[in-house]
C-alpha cells in the first residue's frame, strides 16, 4: 500500500509534468488528483505500526513503517501538502515553469512522506537527497540569482547529505545493520571515537535542513527565492524534516552518551542564538518575503532549543511548535503570495493600506501573525510558554532571557509586516487591487483558523505528541503529560489563563465595533501625497512611505551586530577554494614537454620510494 | 554457441581491411558494416556470458599452441563483463554517429569507421588476452588508432593535441617494452598465468621495478595523474562520439589491463596502497581542474578523469566489495559520461568555442536534449533515484567496511566539488535566459534513440539495480579468484 502511494505520487509527477504540455488545464487536475489522493490514501490507510512495506536493493533492506513520531510529522507534511496544492494551482496561474512546478512540488511531498516512513537509513538517505534536489528545482524556479543563491543552497544541502552518508556508512561497518532501530539500541556497541563521531555528523546533516546557526545562510535566500506556493511548505513542512532528523539523534542517540549533556547544550544554545540573531536580522528586512524566511529560521531556532533541552515538557513544547509553526508560517507565506500575485510586488515600501482590498487576507495574517508573536489565545503563546516553563524548571536561565528577548524582538517585525502591508495610506496606485481567489485565500485562512483551535484546545494534539515521545523513550505518562506545565487544566484540555483572556478579547471586540460604527463616517482616507497636513508639496517620485526607515535607530542600534555575517566568512572560504582550483589548474599547462617531465619525474618518484611502497 | 572469443578481435579487425574495398562497390556498407559486425559482437557477447555463467571460463588457444607456449584468450565473468561492455559503447557510438559527416565528402567518414573498428579490436583485444606481448600489441593498436581520432578534425589544435597525446603514448610503450623484457629475462615466459604462478621466484627489486615500469605505462593510458596531460586536449578537440568512445571503451580497457597486473599477476602486498594514491591524487586534481574550466567537453573530460580516479581507489580497497564498487562505477561511468558526451555535444554543437556559457537558456530550445543531459548530470554525481547513487553507495560502504575515514571524507568533500560543477551547468541550461543568438541543433533521429536508451538504461539502474549487480558480483569473484584463473589457462588443451 505504501510503496502503492510512494508509485502514485511519482506517476503523478511525471503524468502531470506531460499533462501540463498538452493542456495547462489538464496540468493542473492531473496535479491536484497526484497530491490529494495518495495523501488521503496515507492518512486513510497507513497506521503506525512496524513495517509495512520492504524491499531488498543491492542485498541492501530498505524497510518502511511509521512510527508514532512519523506520524506527527506526516500530519503537517500531508495537511501542508495539500492546502498549498489547491492555493498553488491560482498562484501558479500564468507564471513560467508551471510544469516544473509541479513536479518539484509533487516530488518534495513524495519525499518528506518517504524520509518519515523509513526505517532504515538507506531509504532515509534516498528520499532525502530527492528532498534536496525537488527543493532545489523550486529554489532556482525563478531564474534570480540562480548561481549565487542555488549553489549555495545545494553545497550546503550536500554537505549535510554528505555527512550523513558518511555516517551511515561507518554505522553500517560498525554495527552491520543500515536499520534505524538498530542504530539506537546498538549505540554502545560502536566505538567511543565513532559515539562522539556519528551524532556529530548527524547533527551536521539534520542541522543544515533546519537551519541551524553556523548552517543557515542558504536558508534566508533560498526561502524567499522560491515560488512562495512552495515557500510554506519548505519553511512549514521541509524544514521540519531536519528537526525530525534532530530529535532522533539528539534523544536516541546522545542520551546515551556521557558527553551528551554537553552535545545537547551546545545544540542548544545555538538554538538560541539562531532564534535571536535571526529575529534581528527579520527586523531589518524590507520585503515580506525575506522577513519571513528570517523568522522562520528564528521559530527553528526555538524548536532545536526545545529538543535539545529534551526534557518532557521541552520536547512536547517543540513537538507543539512545529505543528503551530507549520500551520502560522504556512498561512503567513501564502498571504505573501497573494499580495505578489495581486500587486506584482512584496516590498513594503512599495505597497500600503490593502486592509480593505484584501481583508481575507489581512484576518489570517492577523491571526498567523498573533500565533507567531506568541500572543494567547492563540497556539503560539502556548508552545512558547511550555518552552520557557521547560527551561526555567531545567535552570537554563539564561537561555530563557535570549529566548525571551528573541520573541519580544519578533514583535517588531510582526508589527512591521502586519503594518506594512496592510495599515497605513492607500495609494492610488494600488486602487485595482482586488482579493485574491477563494482556491487562495480559504486554504490561507484555514490554516490560520487551526492555530486558534489549537491554541484553544491545546489536547487535539497532545496525544499525537505523547504517542511519539513514549516511542523516543519518554516515560509512559498516561496522557498526563502536560500536568508539567501550568499553564493547563488538569486533562489538557484547557488552557487556564483562557477565561480571563476571552474576557479581554470580548472587551476589545466590542470597543472596536462601538468606534468603527461611531467614526465610521468621519473616516478620511489620505494618500501619502495628501498635502493637507503640511506645508511641503511631495515631489511626484519621492517615497512618502513610512516605512522608509521604519526601524533606523533599531538598525543603527543594532549594526555593530549585523556587520558580522557568518556569510561573509563563507563566501571567504569559497573564494579561498576557487583561487586554490584555479592555482591547481595551472597544472596542465597545456604543454606537451611539461607532461612528458611530469611522467618521467612521476616514474623517478615511484622508482626512489620503491623500497617504501612494495618492501 | 554462436562463435568463440577469438571472432571479438578478428571480426571487427577484418571489417576495418574490409571497409574501404565495400566502399568502393557501395557507399553506403562503409556505415553500415561496422553495425552489423558491432551487432553480431553483441549477441556473440551476450550468448557467451550465459555459457560463462553455467559452464566456467571459456580458454581459447590461438595456432594449436597450448599456454604458456601459445598465445590464449580467456573469456571469463570478468573479462566477459568488460568486453559486453565495450561492445555495447561501440554500438551506440555507432549509431549516434551513423550519419557522421554524411554531409561532406566520402573520404572522413571511411576512416572515422576503419578507426572506430580498430579502436574496437584493440580494446576488446586488451581485454581478452592472456599474454602479455600480445597485450602490449593491442595497446598499441588502440593507441594509433586514438591517436587519429584526436586529430580526425585536421586543425591545428587537434594536431597539437593528438601529437601530446602521441608524445606521451610512445612513452609509455617504451617503459611498458621495458617492463617486458624485466619479466621475460627473468621468468622466460609471458603468459599471464603462467607469470602469475612463478612470480615469486622473481628478484624483488626487479619485479618492484617492473611493476612500476607497468603503471606508469599504463598509467599514461589510462588517464592517471601526473600522466593524463594529453587527455584533456584530446577530448576537446576529438569529435563528440570519439569522446565518448575513449571515455567508455579505451580507458575501461586500459584500466582493466593495470587491474589485472595488480591483481592477478604481481604479489605485491603494496599495489594496493598505491593505487589508493594515485587514485586519490587524479581524483582530487581532476575534479579540481575541472570545476575551472570554461569549456564544457574539458570539463567532461576532467570529470571523466576523476571518475577513473575513484574507480582506482575502489580496486585499491583490495577487497571483494571494494572491486564489486569499482566495476559498479566503471559501469555507470561507461553509460552516463557517453549520455553526457552526446547531449553536451549536441548542446553547443552550433558554438564555435564550445564554452559553457553558450548554452545558456537551451532548456527552451532543446528540451529532450537539456532533460538528458541534466539526468546524465544528477546521475554522475550521485543523486538518488539514479544510477549514480548505488555505484557511490557500494563503494562508500566497501571503504567504511575497511576503516578509511578520512577517505571518505575527502571523496565526498570531492563530491561537493564535483556537484557544483554539474549543476553550474544544469542551471545554465534550464534557469537562464538565452544570450547568444545561437540556435539548438536538432539530433538525429539515432541519436535520439541513443540517448534514449542511455537515459533508460540510467533510470533502470537508478530503480532496480539488481539487474545489473548479478553481473558486477560474478566479475567481481572472477577477478578475485586468481587461482582459479591460472588453474584454468594452464590446464586448457586444444580441443
Amino acid at each position: 500500500m505504501l510503496t502503492l502511494i510512494l508509485v502514485i505520487f511519482l506517476g503523478g509527477a511525471i503524468l502531470t509534468w506531460l499533462g501540463r504540455k498538452i493542456n495547462p488545464l489538464l496540468g493542473d487536475l492531473l496535479f491536484l488528483v497526484s497530491v490529494i489522493l495518495p495523501a488521503t490514501m496515507f492518512v486513510m490507510n497507513i497506521k503506525v505500526g512496524d513495517t509495512i512495506a520492504q524491499h531488498t536493493l543491492l542485498g541492501i533492506d530498505l524497510v518502511w513503517g511509521l512510527s508514532p513520531l512519523a506520524h506527527l510529522f506526516s500530519l503537517v507534511v500531508v495537511g501542508l501538502g495539500v492546502m498549498l496544492s489547491i492555493y498553488s494551482i491560482s498562484y501558479m496561474r500564468g507564471k513560467e515553469k508551471v510544469g516544473m512546478y509541479y513536479f518539484s512540488f509533487i516530488l518534495s511531498i513524495m519525499a518528506m512522506l518517504g524520509i518519515l516512513v523509513s526505517r532504515d537509513w538507506i531509504s532515509f538517505f534516498i528520499f532525502w537527497e530527492i528532498m534536496t534536489w525537488s527543493s532545489y528545482l523550486m529554489v532556482i524556479l525563478n531564474g534570480k540569482k540562480v548561481q549565487s543563491i542555488g549553489i549555495k543552497y545545494f553545497v550546503f544541502s550536500a554537505l549535510g547529505a554528505y555527512s550523513m552518508l558518511m555516517a551511515l556508512v561507518i554505522i553500517n561497518s560498525q554495527l552491520g545493520s543500515f536499520m534505524l532501530s538498530d542504530t539506537f539500541n546498538n549505540f554502545q556497541h560502536l566505538s567511543p571515537a565513532n559515539q562522539i563521531l556519528i551524532p556529530v555528523l548527524l547533527l551536521v546533516a539534520f542541522g543544515v535542513k533546519s537551519a541551524v546557526m553556523p548552517l543557515h545562510i542558504w536558508a534566508p535566500d533560498a526561502y524567499s527565492n522560491s515560488p512562495m506556493g512552495y515557500t510554506a511548505v519548505f519553511s512549514g513542512a521541509l524544514s521540519k524534516m531536519g528537526v525530525y532528523g534532530l530529535v532522533l539523534v539528539i534523544i536516541s542517540m546522545t542520551t546515551q552518551l556521557p558527553a551528551g549533556s554537553l552535545i545537547r547544550i551546545i545544540v542548544a544554545w545555538l538554538g538560541g542564538f539562531t532564534a535571536a540573531a535571526a529575529t534581528l536580522w527579520a527586523i531589518t528586512q524590507d520585503d515580506g518575503k525575506k522577513l519571513l524566511a528570517w523568522s522562520s529560521i528564528g521559530q527553528l531556532g526555538y524548536i532545536v532549543t526545545g529538543v535539545a533541552i529534551g526534557t518532557p515538557l521541552a520536547m512536547l513544547a517543540a513537538m507543539f511548535l512545529v505543528v503551530v509553526h507549520a500551520l502560522f508560517k504556512g498561512s503567513l507565506f501564502m498571504a505573501v503570495g497573494a499580495i505578489e500575485k495581486q500587486t506584482g510586488t512584496t516590498d513594503f515600501k512599495e505597497v500600503n493600506g490593502l486592509i480593505r482590498k484584501m481583508p481575507v487576507t489581512f484576518i489570517s495574517s492577523l491571526l498567523s501573525i498573533i500565533a507567531l508573536a506568541g500572543i494567547p489565545p492563540l497556539a503560539g503563546f502556548v508552545s512558547k510558554w511550555m518552552l520557557y516553563e521547560a527551561l526555567i524548571q531545567n535552570h537554563n536561565y539564561l537561555l530563557v532571557v535570549l529566548l525571551f528577548f528573541a520573541s519580544t524582538a519578533a514583535f517588531l517585525y510582526a508589527y512591521k509586516f502586519l503594518h506594512g502591508y496592510f495599515l497605513g495610506q492607500e495609494e492610488p496606485e494600488w486602487a485595482h487591487v482586488k482579493e485574491a481567489p477563494m482556491s487562495m485565500t480559504i486554504p490561507m485562512l484555514l490554516l490560520a483558523l487551526t492555530t486558534f483551535v489549537l491554541g484553544t484546545w491545546p489536547q487535539l494534539l497532545f496525544n499525537s505528541i505523547d504517542s511519539a515521545m513514549q516511542y523516543l523513550g519518554y516515560d509512559a505518562t498516561n496522557g498526563k503529560l502536560w500536568t508539567d506545565s501550568v499553564l493547563f487544566s488538569q486533562w489538557g484540555d484547557k488552557v487556564a489563563l483562557q477565561p480571563v483572556l476571552y474576557a479581554i478579547i470580548a472587551v476589545f471586540l466590542f470597543f472596536a465595533i462601538f468606534l468603527y460604527f461611531k467614526g465610521r463616517k468621519a473616516t478620511r482616507y489620505v494618500t501619502t501625497k495628501d498635502i493637507s497636513t503640511s506645508g511641503e508639496i511631495p515631489k511626484e517620485w519621492e517615497n512618502l512611505t513610512f516605512k522608509v526607515n521604519f526601524m533606523q535607530p533599531f538598525e543603527r542600534a543594532i549594526e555593530p551586530f549585523l556587520k558580522r555575517q557568518i556569510e561573509k566568512y563563507y563566501l571567504g572560504f569559497g573564494k579561498g577554494m576557487e583561487a586554490l582550483f584555479d592555482f591547481t589548474r595551472r597544472i596542465y599547462t597545456g604543454n606537451g614537454q611539461t607532461y612528458a617531465i611530469y611522467a618521467i619525474v612521476f616514474l623517478a618518484l615511484l622508482l626512489i620510494f620503491r623500497v617504501s611502497l612494495f618492501g | 554457441m554462436v562463435g568463440t572469443p577469438v571472432l571479438f578481435i578478428a571480426i571487427p579487425l577484418l571489417a576495418a581491411f574490409l571497409i574501404p574495398l565495400l566502399g568502393m562497390i557501395w557507399k553506403e556498407s562503409v556505415r553500415i558494416v561496422p553495425g552489423l559486425v558491432l551487432m553480431y559482437l553483441m549477441v556473440l557477447a551476450v550468448s557467451l556470458m550465459g555459457h560463462v555463467a553455467h559452464n566456467g571460463p571459456i580458454i581459447e588457444i590461438i595456432a594449436g599452441w597450448a599456454p604458456p607456449i601459445g598465445i590464449n584468450l580467456v573469456f571469463n565473468a570478468f573479462t566477459g563483463f568488460l568486453v559486453t561492455l565495450i561492445i555495447f559503447m561501440g554500438l551506440l557510438v555507432w549509431l549516434y554517429s551513423y550519419r557522421f559527416k554524411s554531409n561532406v565528402e566520402y573520404e572522413p567518414a571511411r576512416k572515422y569507421f576503419i578507426l572506430l573498428m580498430m579502436l574496437v579490436t584493440g580494446s576488446t583485444g586488451v581485454v581478452l588476452t592472456g599474454d602479455i606481448f600480445n597485450l602490449f600489441v593491442f595497446i598499441e593498436i588502440t593507441s594509433i588508432s586514438a591517436y587519429a581520432l584526436t586529430a580526425f578534425y585536421t586543425g591545428r589544435d587537434s594536431a597539437e593535441a593528438s601529437f601530446k597525446y602521441v608524445m606521451m603514448g610512445s612513452l609509455a610503450s617504451t617503459m611498458l617494452l621495458i617492463a617486458i623484457m624485466l619479466i621475460y629475462s627473468q621468468l622466460g615466459t609471458l603468459n599471464m598465468a603462467d607469470v602469475a604462478s612463478k612470480i615469486h621466484l622473481m628478484d624483488p627489486t626487479l619485479k618492484a621495478i617492473s611493476f612500476i615500469l607497468f603503471v606508469v605505462a599504463l598509467g599514461v593510458e589510462a588517464e592517471i595523474f601526473p600522466l593524463n596531460g594529453w587527455a584533456p586536449d584530446a577530448y576537446a578537440e576529438a569529435p563528440g562520439p570519439v569522446g565518448a568512445a575513449f571515455a567508455g571503451i579505451v580507458v575501461k580497457a586500459m584500466l582493466y589491463a593495470l587491474i589485472r597486473f595488480t591483481y592477478t599477476i604481481f604479489d605485491l602486498s603494496g599495489a594496493f596502497n598505491l593505487l589508493i594514491i594515485i587514485g586519490l591524487l587524479t581524483l582530487v586534481i581532476a575534479e579540481v581542474a575541472a570545476i575551472r574550466q570554461d569549456k564544457l567537453k574539458r570539463m567532461l573530460a576532467y570529470s571523466s578523469i576523476g571518475q577513473m580516479g575513484l574507480v582506482m581507489v575502489a580496486f585499491g580497497i583490495g577487497t571483494r566489495e571494494g572491486v564489486f564498487a569499482a566495476l559498479f562505477i566503471m559501469l555507470n561511468h561507461a553509460i552516463i559520461k557517453p549520455l553526457l558526451f552526446f547531449s553536451g555535444s549536441y548542446l553547443v554543437y552550433h558554438s564555435k568555442k564550445k564554452y559553457i556559457s553558450d548554452i545558456d537558456g537551451m532548456g527552451k530550445l532543446a528540451p529532450f536534449t537539456s532533460l538528458l543531459f541534466a539526468l546524465g548530470a544528477f546521475a554522475i554525481v550521485g543523486l538518488p533515484p539514479f544510477a549514480g547513487f548505488w555505484s557511490k553507495l557500494s563503494f562508500l560502504v566497501a571503504a567504511a567496511d575497511n576503516d578509511m575515514v578520512l577517505i571518505i571524507a575527502l571523496i565526498l568533500a570531492v563530491s561537493i566539488v564535483e556537484i557544483v560543477y554539474y549543476m553550474r551547468v544544469v542551471n545554465r541550461i534550464f534557469f537562464f535566459k538565452r544570450t547568444t543568438g545561437l540556435l539548438a541543433r536538432r539530433p538525429t533521429f539515432n541519436a535520439y534513440i541513443v540517448m534514449s536508451v542511455l537515459g533508460i538504461i540510467v533510470l533502470m539502474i537508478g530503480f532496480f539495480p539488481d539487474t545489473v549487480t548479478g553481473y558486477i558480483q560474478a566479475a567481481a569473484d572472477s577477478l578475485f579468484d586468481k587461482t582459479q584463473y591460472i588453474h584454468s589457462v594452464l590446464t586448457a588443451s586444444i580441443q
